[in-house]
């Protein structure tokens, strides 16, 4: 359902509150056409609508009291889509998700994956106890899965390998070279073709309405201001319902937690290196202050360098989103693109240091548990091989 | 047993790391019948004299006349194609659409003598026209788009006749279907590409409209308008949103920060400039840990007071990530080149490992935080206590994948 927007002029209809509400939710939870996954219910996506622009601040309360049955509220609702079209460049990053994909695509980093945990599955919350166990058996299943996945994996880069070598030279734009699985599916099945190319009518479509609203945009942001003036003016602060946050607060304290016992440990270290240095050191002249000082410049440098990383915005320097798959025998293309082997260098020392983080952690546990169990006579604690 | 709010919390966490892992499961069987379904057609299992892969270092040039195909395959070729087409008029002159003869059989024609040369020059889009009109598809023939001519189909098509080959040898079953699939390629590659340079047009002329005058005053009205909504509402004030964003960040701070220093801890300062170096940036390091420390207590105090509920129920996975790629990949996409399939398949897999030990630590920093002051506060030293240290060890400190034995030490008597 594509948000048609730049034919929706100044109209006066007062009945559009249902149909606000599906856009609203559309808007704030994308999914690609062919997600056969249910959708909740009006009511419910009336819910999480209200849910999710509260949590991103939303700054008016009579969203909130809007009734879910979309009888009313059209007026707010319209005012709620302009202020997130106003904030961010929602209709550009719309575009670019739904956007028809013709290639073999593979991101290059894991945002998408840890932004969208997928549908919101209303889990029923077991109260009870359980046993220890049961957390083994689903570790265990999760372990199982993972290694299922690369299999799978390798599996389906084995079939990506062939289809793009068999196809080597079919595809008319030349730096690209082969086709691609959708574009060979064209081939082979031209009812297929006849739905891409629909769908591809439709993107040129939405682009071409895109435009349309980009022209018409001023008049829209001057009509939306005296859709505001004309409201109601609102009470003063609304006070939120007192909700305990729980998994929520569990991230910030475990960050907290880990900050800590960072800091505390650069303390330690940093003590004993400081008066190493400093018993080292008294004796020298002044002489070398000029090179203390540079070294100092050359310090504070590469840590502004390394703030940035995890700045604000900082992330853009290191490739990011979906990349089209291309084959090319090595040293044939000369061409822009990304090459295989960066990447793969990149995740090896990205794994290293996962993995050095992870040993770090079991070897925490297992020193806090031996402090905790050592104290106990009367057992003897054999440890499986190899630790 | 657990105590009920820990054992919610765990499930919870494990719960969603298996949903996480069968959706990519899901997806990638969705991908994965796509391409088996592809190559079955093209590696058909009962002719395995028919293989169609060149090796990774043929000259495309070479492809063909290496494949020149033998006189009697190409007399079965043209057996095949005729009784086609005298299906295809047979069922024409029952519906009575008449007087198109020749075009089958001139396209049908046409189609089997590029296989045989080597190089033909790409048709011009006006013979593609006229083609077009003459070969209307008459009913119940799956005739597709614009049959135009090019150099891709030609290609295709030496790749395609193996296919031809192959069900001809498999049976002559003369259904205009088989003669769709020889069609089909002629039309396919060249619709798409008319509507995807249409699309770079449109992508190109949308970003040409962020700037500009015009835009100028319309981020003014905008500005206005958020500045209008957000009156009588204390900008100052955190949504959660921004708050689960920086909490993201500051995670991602710590592991840069302790990532450094377990560089600088391990690396050997060959004179004192270097050592002094060195202590500078753990200096340094600590100072930035205790800042963001601050920001953190900062943030905890915004949610205490203002009871943001940082994760809503029922959470529309709709962070706006500026993951997009940057603003060059949306309007054309970014190729990412690689030269084999083992390199691919290296390069998925570490992928997927990257995102496995993510999960991983995430899960081993949850149960430590859950399950540690269980094993300390549980008093009973009895049986249960064991097992529970048993299995905490085992989860915490193996991956759940190894197990310690515990021997009661009785004395000899």
């Amino acid at each position: 359902m594509w948000p048609q927007v730049g034919r929706r002029g100044p109209s006066r209809e007062a009945q559009k509150a249902p149909a606000l509400w599906r856009l609203l939710f559309h808007v704030l939870s994308p999914r690609p056409a062919d997600d056969a996954a249910a959708l909740p219910t009006p009511e419910a996506q009336a819910r999480l609508v209200k849910s999710a622009l509260r949590s991103q601040g939303y700054p008016r309360r009579a969203l909130v009291q809007l009734p879910e049955d979309g009888s009313q509220g059209s007026r707010e609702l319209l005012l709620a889509l302009s202020w997130l079209l106003a904030r961010g460049p929602l209709l550009e990053r719309l575009l670019a998700q739904i956007r028809v994909r013709l290639g073999d695509e593979m991101p290059v980093c894991e945002c998408e994956v840890l932004a969208s945990p997928g549908p919101p599955a209303p889990r029923v919350e077991a109260d009870g106890c359980v046993d220890i166990r049961h957390l083994q058996w689903l570790m265990g299943k999760l372990r199982f899965g993972w290694r299922n996945l690369i299999t799978s994996q390798q599996e389906h880069c084995a079939l990506l390998g062939k289809v793009h070598s068999y196809t080597r030279g079919c595809h008319s734009d030349r730096s690209l070279g082969h086709l691609s699985v959708t574009e060979a599916e064209l081939l082979r099945d031209p009812e297929g073709g006849r739905q891409l190319l629909r769908r591809l009518e439709s993107e040129n479509a939405r682009l071409e309405a895109a435009l349309e609203w980009r022209r018409r945009e001023l008049v829209f942001w001057q009509w939306m201001d005296t859709v505001l003036d004309a409201c109601p003016p609102e009470a003063s602060q609304p006070t939120f319902l007192p909700r305990i946050p729980e998994r929520g607060a569990g991230e910030l304290e475990l960050v907290a937690r880990e900050l800590q016992a960072l800091q505390e440990e650069l303390q330690a270290v940093v003590e004993t290196r400081r008066a190493a240095w400093e018993a080292r050191v008294g004796g020298w002249g002044p002489g070398w202050k000029a090179t203390q000082r540079a070294s100092e410049e050359a310090v504070r440098q590469e840590l502004t360098a390394l703030q940035r990383a995890w700045e604000r915005g900082g992330g853009l320097a290191q490739p990011h989103g979906p990349h089209r798959l291309v084959r090319s025998e090595a040293g044939t293309l000369g061409g822009p693109g990304l090459r295989a082997t960066e990447v793969i260098k990149a995740l090896r020392s990205r794994e290293a240091c996962l993995e050095a983080a992870l040993r770090q952690l079991q070897g925490q546990c297992r020193q806090e548990l031996a402090r905790l169990v050592g104290a106990l006579p009367g057992f003897i604690w054999i440890l499986p091989p190899g630790c | 047993m657990l105590p009920a709010g820990c054992s919610r919390r765990l499930l919870a966490e494990l719960r969603d790391a298996l949903d996480a892992c069968a959706e990519r499961q899901r997806q990638l069987e969705r991908s994965l019948r796509v391409s088996r379904r592809l190559l079955r057609v093209w590696e058909p299992a009962e002719t395995p004299a028919l293989e169609p892969t060149p090796g990774p270092d043929t000259n495309e040039e070479a492809r063909p006349p290496a494949r020149t195909p033998s006189p009697q395959d190409l007399k079965e070729l043209e057996l095949l194609t005729q009784a086609l087409e005298k299906a295809v008029r047979v069922r024409k002159g029952l519906s009575k659409a008449g007087g198109r003869d020749e075009a089958p059989s001139r396209k049908s024609r046409s189609i089997v003598s590029p296989a045989t040369t080597a190089s033909v020059p790409p048709r011009a889009s006006g013979q593609a026209g006229r083609r077009a009109s003459e070969t209307k598809p008459p009913r119940g023939v799956r005739q597709t788009t614009v049959p135009a001519k090019g150099l891709p189909e030609l290609r295709l098509l030496s790749v395609g006749d193996q296919t031809c080959k192959a069900r001809g040898a498999q049976a002559a079953k003369p259904e205009p279907g088989l003669r769709d699939q020889q069609m089909a390629p002629s039309a396919a590659p060249q619709a798409p590409e008319a509507f995807t340079l249409k699309q770079k047009g449109l992508w190109a002329q949308l970003s040409s409209t962020e700037t500009g005058d015009s835009m100028d005053a319309t981020t003014t009205a905008k500005t206005q308008f958020l500045r209008k909504m957000q009156s009588g509402w204390p900008s100052s004030r955190l949504c959660a949103a921004e708050v689960e964003a920086e909490v993201g960040r500051l995670r991602k701070a710590c592991s840069l920060l302790r990532q450094r220093m377990g560089e600088e801890l391990t690396a050997d300062p060959v004179d004192w400039m270097q050592e002094y170096h060195c202590l500078l940036t753990l200096e340094g390091l600590q100072a930035i840990a205790g800042q963001c420390l601050h920001r953190l207590q900062e943030l905890r105090a915004a949610v205490m007071e203002h009871q943001l509920a940082p994760w809503p129920e029922g959470r529309l996975p709709s962070a706006p990530s500026s993951c997009g790629g940057g603003a060059d990949s949306i309007w054309s996409p970014q190729l990412l080149l690689y030269s084999s399939t083992q390199e691919l398949q290296t390069l998925a897999s570490l992928r997927l490992r990257v995102a496995m030990l993510d999960e991983q630590i995430h899960l081993e920093k949850v149960l430590m935080a859950e399950l540690l002051p269980l094993v300390s506060t549980q008093e009973p030293l009895g049986p249960p206590w064991l097992a529970l240290c048993r299995a905490v060890h085992s989860l915490l400190c193996e991956g759940g994948e190894h197990f310690l034995t515990i021997l009661r030490d009785e004395p000899a008597d």
